[in-house]
């Protein structure tokens, strides 16, 4: 909770101009009224810890094998041919296919004890999502919208959460923590850009705004108001500059290299643009990690588009002196089968799975928890999905026990149960 | 024990009481000797008396509030209002034109009665069901097949069924989900007993007992085990996968052959003992087969149980599948099992299936259809007012912009209402016409209160019902409304170029209709208050190549033809208006538009401009 002063350089360098770090602290200050001394600087600490943090999710759609990723079992029967390889930290070893991100695992965490229940795609996907499993009842706001609501940047002319393909909605948290869905990644989104000069553009809004104010005095006031609020942000995106944050073509050929030229490349090029420019939460996803047949022709595939991506993320995030305020999560919605099946493959494991975690104050090269040996059971230190979701807020600065209260008046946390995983941040 | 059949339930009687004591919701009323548990008797049912009855009661407390109605609406206003209503769509300038300039009394009433007629009706309010039902589905596989659902309500609706056969069908629903439309209640929840029990409680009934799933509910009359007895009519229903041929979909069926939970517990060590024959702590299919009723068992559950797919079951899985609790959801149980709070890995209370409504109950042993069939006709007894009630309130607030109850689905005892003595006249009707559905809609329709004009902008406060409120259009209203404005029937694949299908949302092979649920469509549960658009929406309507199409001057479009057909501003300026907001122009708009078009000094140009900026005006997405 203590500022330190290296925050300073940092902020400035993520391109949060003092004006708008000043204008922060002020608007904390006048909500909470009269503050003493103490106060301030406290409220200043808590608010320089959040200031300007992001998270990066790499969302591996479909339940990525465990044994093909970060805890290979090449000594026993169900690590079939899975070769195990080493790392630029000593004694950890993770699978082949993954050689770029072996060479940065100094600056990530592994860890290999996650546990859950959830075995069925739509329900472990929204609980990985959300923290809470479904129910008809409430839409819960997704994990992304919550910690935007706490730290989004004042300032960004941007969406505070931008996914790369569907994801989980803000629910009742509204429109303005809504995830922007970005299709084609690299390039900029459908309908962000005006087909008519901006002079037109300003011409027809002119126009808008005047009719506008007819329908209001016609009765339609409230409608109205919505409309307007919401044109002056969708204005906002259209106009704004920082929409270039979307479009990697300027980035240099070897970089863009270096994540590769995959759909999963630009959307982590993209990403790290975002974050860059002050988006709270960006998810990219790669789909196909579902393999219950042809599973390790597939998986090579997989980590072919991935391993280059992640690693290339990493080590730009790193030398842009950014990846210390944003955080990286790789993860799935659950693990697979240690035995291999009669069909090649392997099939849906919520008991034993691994995450990896870099940046946001994590500390890198290290694995906490372990599987057994024949990897179909958690044998060390198991972690929890909320114990996952507290670890993130504990990096992100958010707090975890914040209450919204639903449309129906439930009052619901950030995350219910689980603690920080110490261990991450040691 | 509880009685069947109790009615007045102990529960709302000992609310009612309450009430009455603390001047409560009823108080507003002025009727509180009638009792919140059964509904008004209506000397004259039709929907003149009825709308009439309805019009009394409002203008009263109106009158009472010291509060003037709005005005009548405009012939205009009303019929884009009643076509949207009513059929889902905008009314064409021809239409527009002769209903204005039609005499007589009975023209909005004749209105009315040929808009509900039409294939509209039906298919409108179809889509309406869907997005309520499948909002809050629970199980993502049910999406793929919304379609069949949606076209299943639109042939309930056009067939005239009532309501309660339509929920009935719900809720007795069996068979292939890719065929058989009713199936979709159940199919979007995956079966899932405490899901259903929440969904059929809150959609048909509008009360939200599903908050007492863990805990007695804090504001309500509701017990934990009230929710649990209503979730065990549902634990016998199971939603397996099927493989017909080259076609994968899904069967809503009875498991009434499944484990009763009577049976005694397996006797591990026996087991093994008897029946591992090669002593390596596995049971094979080939040691346990036939080898008397045990193996015969443990044979059954050999593909239940092998977690780690070795073919044969080890001790432990043994174990687990001995622990597994029996209401799997979507797998089908015998009984429903009530959790144990204190200890969520226990098996649970064998739990008796009793209505809250009306205590109705069935013994341990019936059999699925039975059971939900019980629910059913316990749901949509006249015996209590809830389910009239609730449809009342969802469809009112649909075509008034604002409801009795507010959200829709959160009724009950407990909640307050708007003119509860309105609401109970048009459930009274309601049941009295045999849950006519159109019964209701006309009826409504019918009334001066939903003919009334927006409130002036000084009077934005006022009561309920003393004006119009607005309300946001769904996608395939507004998707009618702009094709409208295009001359088409349908969007082409070409005109949508870079946009992606979404699966299963949309009408049958109209790309364009289904893009426009996607982006536009919400939870109809949600108060419109709560509705405020979304951005990719509104980049949408700003930036697409449909909009700037539709606007476009060029070529053979709307708006080149109609600046041929008119050289003169400001009938070229009527037509337009005509045709996007199914209305003139009024004095002042067609000042502002002049203004424009003098000061872009390109006749096309300005043109241009102002079907943009009606396009992406809020009265273009609104049912004013």
């Amino acid at each position: 909770m203590h500022l330190t002063r290296h925050d300073l350089p940092r902020l400035s360098h993520r391109g949060v101009s003092r004006r708008s770090f000043v204008h922060a602290i002020s608007a904390g200050a006048v909500a909470a009224g009269t503050l003493s001394f103490r106060d301030v600087l406290s409220l200043q600490a808590s608010e320089l810890r959040r200031q300007g943090r992001s998270m990066i999710l790499l969302w591996m759609a479909g339940g990525p094998s465990q044994l093909e990723t970060f805890d290979p079992k090449p000594g026993h029967a169900n690590g079939g041919p899975t070769q195990a390889i080493e790392t630029s930290v000593p004694g950890i070893h993770i699978a082949n296919g993954w050689e770029r991100t072996a060479q940065v695992m100094d600056q990530i965490a592994l860890i290999r004890s996650m546990t859950n229940k959830e075995g069925n795609h739509q329900r472990a996907t929204y609980q990985m999502h959300t923290g809470y499993v479904p129910s008809g009842s409430v839409k819960h706001p997704s994990f992304a919208a919550c910690i935007a609501e706490q730290i989004k940047n004042a300032e960004l002319e941007l969406p505070s959460v931008v996914s790369v393909g569907p994801t989980q909605g803000a629910g009742f948290l509204g429109v303005e923590y809504e995830p922007f869905v970005v299709q084609n990644p690299g390039e900029m989104p459908r309908n962000v850009a005006s087909p008519v000069s901006e002079a037109r553009l300003q011409q027809r809004l002119g126009l808008f705004g005047k009719l506008e104010d007819q329908f209001a005095q016609r009765g339609g006031q409230t409608v109205v108001e919505n409309q307007r609020q919401l044109y002056d942000n969708a204005t906002g995106i259209v106009l704004s500059d920082q929409t270039r944050a979307f479009d990697i073509s300027n980035e240099p050929q070897d970089l863009r290299a270096a994540y590769g030229d995959t759909e999963f490349g630009r959307g982590c090029l993209m990403a790290r643009r975002l974050v860059e420019t002050g988006v709270s939460f960006v998810e990219v996803r790669k789909n196909g990690w579902d393999t219950h047949i042809e599973h390790f022709d597939r998986l090579g595939k997989l980590s072919a588009e991935v391993d280059p991506a992640m690693a290339a993320l990493i080590t730009d995030l790193k030398q842009r002196g950014l990846l210390e305020k944003t955080l990286v999560v790789w993860m799935g919605e659950f693990g697979r089968t240690p035995k291999v099946s009669a069909r090649g493959g392997r099939d849906h494991y919520p008991r034993v799975f691994n995450v990896a975690l870099a940046g946001g104050g994590i500390r890198g090269g290290q694995v906490i928890g372990a599987s057994s040996e024949d990897g179909s059971a958690v044998q060390d230190r198991p972690v929890s999905v909320p114990d996952l979701m507290c670890s993130m807020c504990h990096s992100l600065g958010v707090d975890a026990r914040h209450e919204h209260i639903s449309p129906l008046g439930r009052p619901m946390k950030v995350v219910d149960g689980g603690e920080v995983v110490d261990e991450l941040f040691g | 024990m509880r009685e069947l059949g109790t009615v007045p339930s102990r529960r709302f009687a000992a609310f009612f009481v309450a009430a009455s004591v603390l001047g409560g919701s009823l108080a507003r009323s002025g009727d509180t000797d009638r009792g919140i548990e059964s509904l008004p008797t209506l000397a004259d049912a039709s929907v003149e008396a009825v709308a009439r009855d309805v019009d009394r009661l409002i203008d009263q407390f109106l009158a009472d509030q010291g509060v003037q109605a709005a005005t009548r609406c405009s012939d205009e206003d009303f019929l884009r209002r009643a076509s949207l209503d009513l059929a889902g769509r905008v009314p064409t300038p021809e239409e527009l034109a002769s209903f204005v300039q039609e005499a007589g009394v009975t023209k909005r009433s004749a209105a009315i009665e040929q808009l509900i007629s039409s294939e509209g009706f039906s298919q409108t309010w179809a889509g309406y069901w869907r997005e309520v039902i499948y909002s809050r589905a629970t199980d993502v596989r049910s999406l793929r097949w919304q379609n069949v659902f949606e076209r299943w309500m639109a042939e309930q609706l056009a067939a005239d069924r009532p309501w309660d056969e339509i929920v009935t069908m719900l809720l007795t629903a069996t068979g292939d989900t890719s065929e058989v439309g009713s199936t979709g209640l159940i199919f979007a929840h995956g079966g899932d007993p405490t899901e259903l029990a929440a969904e059929v409680s809150r959609i048909f009934l509008g009360i939200q007992i599903q908050c007492a799933n863990c805990h007695d509910h804090p504001y309500d009359s509701w017990k934990r085990e009230d929710f649990h007895e209503l979730a065990a009519f549902f634990p016998r229903i199971r939603v397996r996968r099927t493989m017909d041929g080259e076609k994968r979909t899904f069967v809503v069926e009875s498991a009434d052959n499944a484990r009763t939970g009577k049976t005694p517990p397996i006797d591990i060590d026996l087991a093994f003992k008897l029946l591992d024959r090669d002593q390596d702590g596995r049971l094979t299919a080939e040691e346990v087969e036939g080898r008397k009723a045990l193996g015969n068992r443990i044979f059954r559950m050999i593909k239940l149980g092998d977690a780690d797919q070795d073919g044969a079951l080890s001790r432990s899985e043994l174990e687990q599948l001995a622990q597994r609790p029996m209401n799997q959801v979507g797998r089908g149980a015998a009984e429903y099992l009530m959790p144990d709070l204190e200890d969520p890995t226990a098996e649970g209370t064998r739990t008796v299936p009793v209505s809250f409504l009306d205590e109705r109950s069935v013994p341990f042993g019936t059999k699925d259809l039975e059971r939900r069939g019980a629910l059913a006709e316990s749901i949509v007894s006249s015996n209590h007012p809830w389910f009239a009630r609730a449809m009342v309130n969802r469809i009112w607030t649909e075509m008034l912009g604002q409801g009795f109850y507010s959200p829709v689905d959160d009724m009950g005892p407990e909640r307050t209402a708007e003119l509860p003595e309105v609401l109970d006249t048009l459930a009274a009707g309601f049941l009295a016409n045999g849950y006519d559905v159109r019964w209701l809609y006309r009826t409504i329709a019918q009334t001066e209160a939903y003919q009334r004009a927006m409130p002036q902008a000084e009077s934005i406060d006022a009561p309920a019902f003393a004006a119009m409120a607005p309300t946001r259009l769904r996608g395939d209203q507004i998707y009618n409304a702009l094709m409208q404005v295009i001359g088409v029937e349908k969007l082409s694949r070409r005109a949508l170029a870079a946009s992606r299908a979404v699966q299963g949302s949309g009408g049958d092979g109209d790309f364009g209709r289904a893009l426009f649920s996607a982006l536009f469509n919400y939870d109809p549960s949600t108060p419109q208050e709560d509705l405020t658009g979304s951005i990719p929406q509104a980049l949408f309507m700003m930036n697409s190549q449909v909009t700037h199409g539709a606007a476009s001057s060029r070529g053979g479009s709307m708006l080149a033809r109609t600046l041929r057909e008119f050289s003169d501003d400001d009938d070229a300026l009527a037509a337009v208006y005509r045709r996007v907001l199914s209305r003139e122009p009024t004095m002042e708009e067609a000042a502002i538009c002049r203004e424009h078009i003098s000061h872009v000094g390109n006749r096309a140009e300005a043109f241009e401009d102002i079907v943009w900026s009606l396009l992406n005006s809020s009265e273009f997405l609104t049912k004013r």
